[in-house]
């Protein structure tokens, strides 16, 4: 099942500092990015990021605090410039845009959540909720309506005439998220959109962000320092660091073969039974017949179902089964070994022969 | 015949110095020299400091200070008529603005003011207890026959605010829009901040006749602007960068931006602005009463120069009870701009 692209970057490359054109040069040249603050007093922000994101799907960047994640967000609307590079959305470079094109770009094409939910404070819910689509002049009634629609659809029915700061953070991040739906974008950037609430209203979050998105099939970027949270949400995981790309691809293949002494770190502490799914881990029988399997599983269960339902068991095989018909076989012996994090020196090993 | 005598024959300048030697008016210092006996002591103690009368003494072609002041003076006199011919058309409306407004107010009978500006307290205050106070003031005021006085520099204020506002926001949003517009504009308000208030009635007492009322129109709001548009750009600037990134990346125009959240968002900074422009512009009326400002301050006036102890104090008093007045009200609407918009 092939997905369109919808935002594709290429060679992506941001200096900061007085004069980033001939630092470029620089960087390209191999100067590394604590020499290049030190000596030429320069930061690089990003190098060479090279990054497609599938239309419809959830894209979640992640990385340390410093690791240019915002910075990379912020250029697919070009809230900042790139140094080198192309951001193309729909197949056109948005650097190309006019100033108008841009607009119309950020008005109804591409919306965004914060961080720190950026609520305008002297407006109303309601008049949060519907600020896109005041701003690309709608008359007043059909503001309302979305506004008012959308605020329904994040839970927050009843609230249109409260302002920001009597809502708590969770609530604010749902006028943030209905803000960024009414615009009724294709796209939607989400810059660390949960990070600020506490665990428990996270999850809530999360939870619903993927009920919308079971819906409307939105084109999603989503920016996480939270493994957990990217591993949930993610239908393709970039990790970066020091402003680069470390490894990229589908969240579950790269929990398993990390390729990066930084990315086994991250990955050490997760709960592995929780996050994997037994697509993962199981021996694809490509249409072969399955005999003595204990019971049937399905391909999207986590490892902690499967575990919950053998009882501790291991020595049973079951058959994994996907809209009904079987396309693997699943060794409770290789789920327990996918639990146990490897060692990235052996890479691409086992990943050839299951890719 | 000066102390440095010897140093322009060293450099070979006397035939300069000696030039076109006139013998203008003597200075007091070389008529206390003449008088005392006139030979000049070579003393290294009294080495007299190198000044323009010092040094004329010994080379005529050197000025005195006061032929500097004087000359002063007549630049300003020359240029004075072609700046008279561009401000006077210019600043003519500030005339009218004042005049009318002195008029209208001291014309309307007080049943019809009083109440008025017990509604306006109201309206911006939206206390009760203000606008009892302010009640109570107006009716002391009245009593004791100050109410026309008062209302004539009410109204002066009035006049000077509303303008320093229509001027001075703009400059303000214009200086928090550019780093080089505020970088010219700063010492220009530091100027005019330190300049001591009187200073400013100097040169305009030159441009404009005293009897216009546009003269002490000028120095009030020249003086009472600069908060407003300190704290307009301050305020403008101070707004969240976390909004106004919101607001760039749901793709507002500037002028969207600017309306729709950087003046609501500053507009408590703003507020605060306008309160100290109110009040230097009072500070202003009562000196502006030299030139002729009518109101409270022309009492003060007429107590120190008739030595009128009671009508000075009274006054006085009178000028404290406006500016309590003007605070509370101007401040009680400050606090409810900034709850409204509390986050
Ligand atoms: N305007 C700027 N000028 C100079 N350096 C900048 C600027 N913006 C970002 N940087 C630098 O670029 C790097 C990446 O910053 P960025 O904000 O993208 O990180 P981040 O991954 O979003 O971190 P966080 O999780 O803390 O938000 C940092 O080293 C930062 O110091
Ligand atoms: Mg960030």
């Amino acid at each position: 099942m092939a997905t369109k692209t919808k935002i594709e970057i290429r060679q992506l490359y941001k200096i900061f500092g007085p004069n980033p054109k001939q630092a470029l040069q620089l960087v390209l040249d191999g100067v590394s990015k604590p020499e290049l603050l030190e000596k030429h007093d320069h930061v690089l922000g990003l190098q060479d990021i090279n990054v497609s994101m599938g239309e419809g799907k959830i894209s979640v960047i992640m990385g340390l605090s410093g690791s240019g994640k915002s910075t990379l967000i912020r250029h697919l609307n070009l809230l900042i410039e790139p140094t080198a590079g192309e951001v193309l959305v729909d197949g056109i470079d948005v650097t190309t845009y006019s100033i108008d094109d841009l607009r119309r770009l950020r008005q109804s094409r591409m919306s965004m959540v914060f961080q720190k939910f950026a609520l305008l404070p002297h407006r109303s819910v309601l008049q949060n909720a519907g600020l896109a689509l005041a701003v690309r002049g709608e008359t007043r009634a059909m503001v309302e309506g979305e506004a008012r629609k959308w605020l329904e659809r994040v839970g927050l029915a009843g609230y249109e005439e409260h302002y920001p700061h009597q809502l708590s953070g969770g609530m604010q991040q749902r006028v943030g998220i209905a803000r960024a739906l009414a615009s009724n974008a294709e796209t939607m950037l989400m810059d660390e959109a949960f990070s600020a609430l506490d665990p428990l209203i996270r999850t809530d979050m999360q939870n619903l962000l993927l009920e919308l998105q079971a819906d409307l099939h939105k084109t999603i970027v989503f920016i996480t320092h939270d493994l957990d949270e990217a591993m949930k949400l993610a239908d393709h995981l970039v990790i970066l660091k020091d402003g680069y790309v470390v490894q990229q691809g589908d969240p579950q293949q790269i929990l398993l073969y990390p390729n990066d002494p930084y990315i086994e770190d991250f990955v050490s502490d997760i709960n592995r039974a929780r996050v994997l799914r037994v697509r993962s881990v199981m021996t694809p029988t490509n249409g072969a017949g399955l005999s003595d399997t204990f019971g049937e599983v399905g391909v999207d269960d986590t490892l902690e179902d499967v575990i919950a339902r053998s009882g501790g068991e291991t020595s049973h095989n079951y058959a994994v089964v996907q809209d009904g018909a079987a396309v693997g076989k699943l060794d409770m012996k290789d789920l327990v070994r996918a639990l146990v994090p490897r060692a990235a020196s052996a890479p691409g090993a086992r990943a050839a022969d299951l890719n | 015949m000066g102390y440095y005598d010897g140093v322009f024959d060293a450099l070979g300048l006397r035939d300069w110095c000696d030039a076109d030697k006139v013998q203008g008016p003597m200075s007091m210092a070389e008529l206390m020299a003449r008088v005392r006996g006139g030979a000049v002591e070579n003393n290294w103690w009294d080495i007299p400091f190198p000044s323009l009368d010092n040094l004329h003494a010994s080379c005529q072609a050197i000025g005195r200070t006061r032929e500097m002041t004087s000359a002063v003076e007549q630049g300003f006199l020359d240029i004075k008529d072609s700046l008279k011919f561009v401000l006077d058309p210019l600043t003519q409306p500030l005339s009218w603005l004042l005049d009318g407004s002195i008029f209208v107010f001291g014309q309307t009978p007080w049943w019809i003011i009083i109440p008025l500006m017990l509604l306006a307290s109201f309206y911006v205050s939206r206390s009760v207890g203000i606008t009892v106070f302010v009640a109570l003031s107006f009716g002391f005021l009245g009593f004791i026959d100050h109410y026309g006085f008062a209302i004539q520099t009410l109204s002066i204020i009035f006049v000077c605010t509303v303008l320093c506002v229509l001027i001075g926001v703009p400059i303000g949003i214009a200086m928090s829009k550019s780093d080089t517009f505020q970088r010219m504009t700063i010492p220009v308000l530091d100027m005019l901040q330190t300049l001591p208030s009187f200073v400013y009635l100097i040169p305009l007492i030159f441009l404009f006749s005293v009897t216009e009322s546009k003269l002490y129109g000028i120095a009030i709001i020249l003086y009472a602007i600069v908060p407003v548009i300190r704290l307009t750009d301050l305020g403008i600037r101070l707004v969240d960068k976390d909004v106004i990134e919101a607001a760039n990346a749901f793709g507002m125009t500037p002028g969207q931006k600017l309306f729709k959240v950087e003046i609501p968002l500053a507009l408590p900074t703003i507020m605060a602005g306008v309160n100290q422009t109110i009040m230097m512009a009072l500070a202003m009326v009562v000196i502006a009463s030299l030139v002729s400002a009518p109101g409270l301050g022309e009492l003060v006036l007429r107590g120190i120069r008739n030595l009128e102890l009671g009508v000075g104090l009274v006054s006085g008093f009178c000028i404290v009870l406006l500016a309590v007045i003007l605070d509370r009200v101007s401040k009680a609407s400050l606090a409810r701009i900034d709850g409204a918009q509390r986050h």
